[in-house]
């Protein structure tokens, strides 16, 4: 702090003496006297000349307040008159505008629909397929739908052309090349034929144009075969006339007839125990035919044995060896050894019948099942998701229903087939049961 | 005629509404009843021949109480029973799968009804109509077909049951 004080106080000095140091140095008392004189009169003389100074630049500014002052009166005098003029044109204008109104009349009705058909117009080619040839058209009608300004001729003629050109190309069949965006992703140039505003085709299969992305893109799944077939030789087709499978509402029909389900994608919807009643099915089937074709062969040559009294290789040609053999014992021993003979015949008639019963009993048990599993995918659907999209049911329902309609179809010819291979071996095994002994009687008498 | 074709179209418009197990049912059902009248018009007209044939064949044998006899005279039993009974399975059957049958269309029109739930939502019941109606109609039809069948069927099954007991009882051994 001292130091401090002391730095202060040197530093003071040094500047006092430095002030003095600038000023000239008087040397006598009368030298300081007339130096204080002649600074005087400098002094006043300076003041003098100030005082002119501000005296002047007060007469200038009135001067230029007057001038202002004229100024503003002239503007307020010009201010007023263009209000009036302002005043009289609005009249004017209303008056115009009136005048307007009633020569505009009708046509101001017509303008009105003109943008309303532009409006309508450019949404419906914005959805053509034929904008897929034409891209871009829908922008200059729907500027002119939008625009409150009255159309020019030429956009009325534009609007004309627009619609007509629309209307010649809806019945025409054209081939173009444009970029088709495929199921991978990637886009390829291809020829394209359209057929009027219903739909595209390439290469054998539909293609579907999006109005939203304004692009050709092939559809993820195609439709039917009976569909599709008829595609390949409508594009290899350049003159006379070919069927085609056309999409009367240019688009939403096609992609709900793709959703359709194709006969292996139902079979998958009745799930594991739909391809277990398939498998009951296959094997039933093929042992229906192999019982038929036995039980065939096996009939005709008992048939043609009853009337033929040496004995052949079939079940009734064997009880009739086996009455020659023993044709010498009493009549009990016979009857007990024909019997036998008749009893180990009999299973070889009836295999395989018991099997077509179980088969057709088991085929709509298991669809059952399948449709209790279903169901049961259906209520755990309702417990996660609610019961608000039935769509999200679906799939549960179509296992339910599916494996039901696989059982019953099965069933249905099983059990058909069941009662004609029965009736088919009871026949044969009443031959042989209740005719074999009767049929060697007669033959004996004779 | 024109009473005919009335009718041809009031059929024609009940198979369009009820799909195509219709046509299943209605070929079913011509099958049971032509076998039926064919089973009437045999026991009815033609077996009482045979039968009158077999028994004066019997009653001219010389020997009715032997062995060889008793054995031929099942044997003639049992072919008379056979022709009796010839297709009555068959016909047994197709009553009772028309019933089947009817399920099987009430089925498929479900599974209409389902997917017209799941492309359109539950919105518009008109579109599920079809599929009911492909649902019901069948289940009807096959009911009417299996009851038709059944009192016809029981009553033939009974004629032929009591012709092959008239036969037995009139070849009696002397």
């Amino acid at each position: 702090m001292k130091r401090f004080l002391t730095t202060l106080a040197a530093g003071a000095l040094m500047a006092s003496t430095g002030v003095y140091a600038a000023a000239p140095k008087a040397v006598s008392l009368d030298q300081l006297l007339d130096m204080v004189r002649k600074a005087q009169s400098a002094e006043s003389e300076v003041n003098k000349k100030r005082e002119a100074e501000f005296r002047q630049a007060r007469d200038q500014q009135a001067a230029l307040l007057k001038s202002v002052q004229g100024d503003l009166n002239a503007l307020e005098n010009e201010g007023d008159r263009l209000k009036a003029q302002f005043e009289a044109n609005e009249k004017e204008l209303a008056v115009l505008e009136e005048q307007k109104n009633a020569r505009v009349g009708n046509l101001g009705e017509m303008f009105g629909v003109v943008r309303e058909r532009a409006g309508n117009a450019a949404a419906s080619i914005g959805r053509s397929y034929v904008s897929a040839q034409f891209p871009g058209r829908e922008k200059f009608l729907e500027g002119m739908a939008q625009s409150k300004a009255l159309p020019k001729l030429d956009d009325l003629k534009q609007l004309w052309l627009e619609l007509t050109q629309e209307m010649t190309q809806q019945g025409k069949v054209v081939r173009f090349n444009a970029p088709v965006v495929l199921g991978n992703g990637s886009t390829e140039e291809r020829e394209v034929v359209r057929v009027g505003a219903f739909n595209l085709i390439s290469n054998g299969e539909y293609l579907i144009y999006s109005p939203e992305t304004k692009q050709i893109t092939e559809l993820a799944r195609q439709p039917a075969g009976r569909f599709l077939d008829s595609v390949a030789p409508f594009i290899k087709t350049t003159s006379g006339f070919t069927d085609l499978y056309v999409d009367p509402s240019r688009g939403p029909l096609l992609t709900v007839v793709v959703q359709e389900p194709t006969f292996k994608e139902r079979l998958d919807q009745g799930g594991t125990v739909g391809w277990v009643i398939m498998v009951i099915l296959a094997l039933g089937t093929l042992l229906i035919i192999y019982r038929i074709i036995a039980l065939t062969l096996v009939g005709s040559k008992i048939m043609a044995q009853v009337k033929n009294p040496t004995p052949g290789n079939n079940p009734l040609g064997r009880i009739m060896a086996v009455y020659a053999a023993n044709k010498s014992a009493d009549v009990e021993n016979l009857e007990l050894k024909l019997d036998e003979a008749i009893m180990k015949e009999v299973p070889k008639l009836e295999a395989g019948i018991g099997i077509i019963k179980v088969f057709a009993a088991l085929a709509p048990l298991l669809g059952l099942l399948g449709t209790v599993t279903g169901m049961i995918d259906v209520f755990q659907k309702i417990t996660m998701f609610g019961a608000g999209d039935p769509k999200l049911m679906a799939g549960g329902i179509s296992t339910a229903l599916v494996t039901t309609v696989q059982g019953i179809v099965t069933a249905i010819p099983f059990v058909f087939m069941h009662a004609v291979l029965s009736s088919k071996s009871k026949a044969l095994v009443q031959v042989l049961e209740e005719q074999s002994v009767g049929l060697i009687a007669q033959h004996n008498e004779k | 005629m024109y009473a005919l074709t009335g009718l041809w179209e009031k059929v024609l418009r009940f198979t369009e509404t009820g799909g195509p197990v219709i046509w299943v049912i209605a070929v079913v059902l011509f099958l049971m009843w032509t076998m039926i009248i064919e089973r009437w018009v045999y026991l009815q007209f033609i077996y009482p021949k045979e039968a009158r044939q077999l028994i004066a064949q019997w009653h001219a044998r010389q020997d009715t109480t032997s062995w060889h006899a008793h054995r031929i005279r099942d044997a003639w039993l049992s072919q008379a029973s056979v022709r009796l009974n010839a297709r009555m399975t068959l016909i047994k059957t197709l009553v009772a799968i028309c019933p089947l049958i009817g399920l099987l269309g009430t089925v498929y029109g479900m599974i209409g009804v389902f997917e017209a739930l799941a492309q359109q939502g539950s919105g518009n019941p008109r579109l599920m109509a079809g599929g009911i109606f492909r649902a019901t109609m069948p289940t009807m039809a096959g009911m009417v077909a299996a009851i038709s069948g059944l009192f016809v069927v029981s009553y033939i099954d009974g004629m032929a049951r009591n012709r092959a007991d008239q036969l037995a009882d009139s070849m009696p051994h002397h």
